[in-house]
């Protein structure tokens, strides 16, 4: 889906854009801090190819920046033009890839007609990477589960019912903060869907239909699951 | 989504569409001064024809050959497109010319190579024999595919274009960025001024700076968007009907800011992507842009800048002061270029000048406010 084959390297444009930045205070590419200084260290658990991040801030608060916010902590790249551009070149080219720095994230987008359409692509994919691959710590001695993960779960979580609203589904853009609190905590308990259950008052058997619903949460959890040795959730 | 306002266009206007030749064989718009009358661009054209599954596989098929056929040859030829660009338009092409709730299931048929239900029967904006004529002339003759599809993606917005007016760029997106970022977000009381684009050609800057300034609260920002072609005029026109910006951008004929001396020393903004590749490159473009794009459209003078120069002599006078100015040029060596110009012939005349960056990291467009 999110990658197409391309042939040119990308360019990266950020040197380039640092000066008008520090110049005038244009925010329009911001370089964000290097990660060794950002206060979140990284642990990457290289297991089958999975790479995860686990952060002692947090880092949830990534999904809860606005766009712009988030683009700032973000390198964009375009694909490399070769030659002056502009008013010399009709390629349709618009292909945008995006470096979270902080993560080290990459998300891209090429299949839209605009390169501003590509953006916002890029930036919908960024955040549902972020969730998928970022793991916040849980307390769990005192675990009450926030309301974006409460938002998800089907009606019929004991803890849900004192919360109104309807339940957002994996189309809804609210979807990706409730997966990613959904994924701290069974990255908490160590992979085990029961236990998760009990924390947000649901049985196993509803736990695993919600994991199940989404194809990218499902394996997120499976992949999870593996690095603690489990068996994949079926 | 889109709102889209087809109540005024005119039937003969519809006419005209319904005969594939004007699509095929119209290569060049006469810039004779009589009233051009704005083509219909193909998404908007109505399902008015039909072919059978079976058909439709068949043209495609063909279609992704001879796209395929390319290779990397244009690549090398003048730096045109390659087959993968290629195909990637076929598929743009189709999301044109089937309905929109369809154009997924169809397409994964086409690709899938199934021969089940071959006899059913797909709507179509075109005629297939159309289709066949229109995607020989994208290939063979290098006619750039916003003119055959008749619109380009820009931002958020489907602007129409055709020969005689030139394809917005990607590159050009950011002055919008800069509007909003520099400009307003900044100095808010300019959403409420008049502000000009020069030279609009199919109006993409006018129209998104228009929605832009009507995103910020009691605004009653206006555009006047200016150009000297007869055709760019039109075509502006049009996409500025379709989007029902009629009471916010006026589309003004003639020479830069001669149509504008009602407004001298008044203009919040002026905007302008004015052409800027020198003469002596004309000849060594891509096909689809030296031999199809309107030289008016991009032709800049010996060293391209003469246009830009014209364009910061008038800034100087039309903008009143703390007015805003963006002008997109052919990078570094013009920018710099221009920069040295207004801090050196226009002392005190403008403020916080810059040079900003496009996404390829080209030094790409000077902006700065009147002193
Ligand atoms: C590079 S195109 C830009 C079109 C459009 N603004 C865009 O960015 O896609 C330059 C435009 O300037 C127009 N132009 C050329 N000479 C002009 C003049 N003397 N006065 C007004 N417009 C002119 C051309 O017709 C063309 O539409």
């Amino acid at each position: 889906m999110a990658t197409a084959a391309m042939g040119g390297g990308f360019v990266n444009v950020m040197k380039s854009v640092d000066h008008i930045v520090r110049g005038n205070g244009v925010s329009l590419l911001v370089k964000a801090a290097p990660t060794s200084t950002s206060g979140n260290f990284f642990v990457s658990l290289k297991r089958r190819g999975w790479q995860l991040y686990c952060s002692n801030s947090n880092s949830d608060s990534y999904l809860k920046l606005r766009d712009e916010e988030l683009m700032r902590q973000c390198e964009m790249e375009t694909f490399k033009a070769s030659g002056p551009g502009g008013q010399h070149r009709n390629k349709r080219e618009s292909a945008v890839r995006i470096k979270h720095l902080p993560t080290g994230i990459v998300a891209q987008a090429v299949e839209d007609r605009s390169q501003h359409k590509n953006r916002a692509s890029a930036l919908a994919r960024l955040r549902t990477l972020i969730a998928l691959k970022v793991r916040n710590p849980v307390p769990l001695r005192t675990y009450s589960p926030p309301a974006e993960l409460l938002q998800i779960l089907p009606p019929n979580s004991t803890l849900r019912a004192s919360h109104s609203g309807p339940q957002i589904g994996p189309n809804n853009p609210k979807f990706v903060l409730g997966m990613q609190a959904l994924l701290d905590l069974i990255f908490a308990v160590e992979g085990s869907v029961s236990e998760a259950a009990k924390f947000l008052g649901m049985s196993t058997g509803a736990l695993s239909r919600l994991i199940l619903s989404d194809g990218s949460l499902w394996m997120a959890v499976n992949e999870l699951r593996a690095s603690k040795g489990l068996k994949p959730l079926k | 989504m889109m709102k889209l306002r087809l109540s005024g266009l005119s039937c003969g206007v519809c006419a005209n569409f319904r005969r594939p030749i004007s699509l095929c064989y119209s290569n060049s718009i006469s810039s004779s001064s009589a009233e051009v009358k704005p083509k219909i661009p193909l998404y908007l054209r109505p399902l008015s024809f039909s072919a059978s599954l079976s058909e439709l596989t068949q043209w495609h098929k063909w279609a992704k050959n001879l796209a395929s056929s390319v290779g990397s040859s244009f690549v090398h030829l003048d730096n045109g497109p390659d087959s993968t660009l290629l195909r990637r338009e076929l598929n743009w092409l189709l999301q044109d010319l089937l309905e929109l709730q369809h154009h997924s299931a169809i397409l994964s048929h086409l690709e899938s190579g199934n021969s089940e239900n071959v006899d059913v029967s797909v709507a179509l904006r075109a005629p297939l024999e159309e289709l066949y004529c229109v995607w020989r002339q994208r290939i063979e003759e290098r006619r750039p595919f916003q003119y055959v599809v008749g619109c380009e993606h820009w931002r958020d917005l489907v602007l129409s274009v055709q020969e005689g007016v030139l394809i917005p760029r990607p590159e050009t997106e950011m002055i919008i960025d800069l509007v909003e970022n520099v400009a307003l977000n900044k100095f808010p009381e300019l959403a409420k001024g008049f502000w000009a684009d020069l030279g609009t050609g199919s109006g993409a800057i006018a129209i998104a700076t228009a929605r832009t300034l009507s995103t910020h609260a009691h605004a009653h920002g206006r555009v006047i968007a200016t150009d000297l072609s007869p055709v760019a005029i039109a075509v502006a026109a049009f996409n500025v009907q379709i989007y029902g910006l009629q009471d916010v951008v006026e589309v003004r004929k003639g020479s830069w800011f001669e149509p504008l001396k009602d407004v001298r020393g008044k203009l919040a903004g002026v905007l302008s992507n004015p052409p800027y590749v020198p003469s002596g490159d004309i000849s060594g473009l891509q096909a689809e842009v030296g031999q199809h794009e309107p030289k008016l459209a991009l032709d800049g003078g010996i060293s391209g800048t003469s246009d830009l120069l014209h364009l910061i002599d008038g800034a100087a006078s039309m903008l009143k002061p703390g007015g805003f100015f963006a002008l997109e040029t052919n990078g570094e060596k013009q920018s710099k270029f221009l920069v040295d110009y207004i801090e050196n012939d226009k002392p005190g005349s403008f403020c916080n000048i810059n040079i900003v960056s496009d996404f390829a990291g080209i030094q790409r467009f000077v902006m700065g406010f009147r002193q």
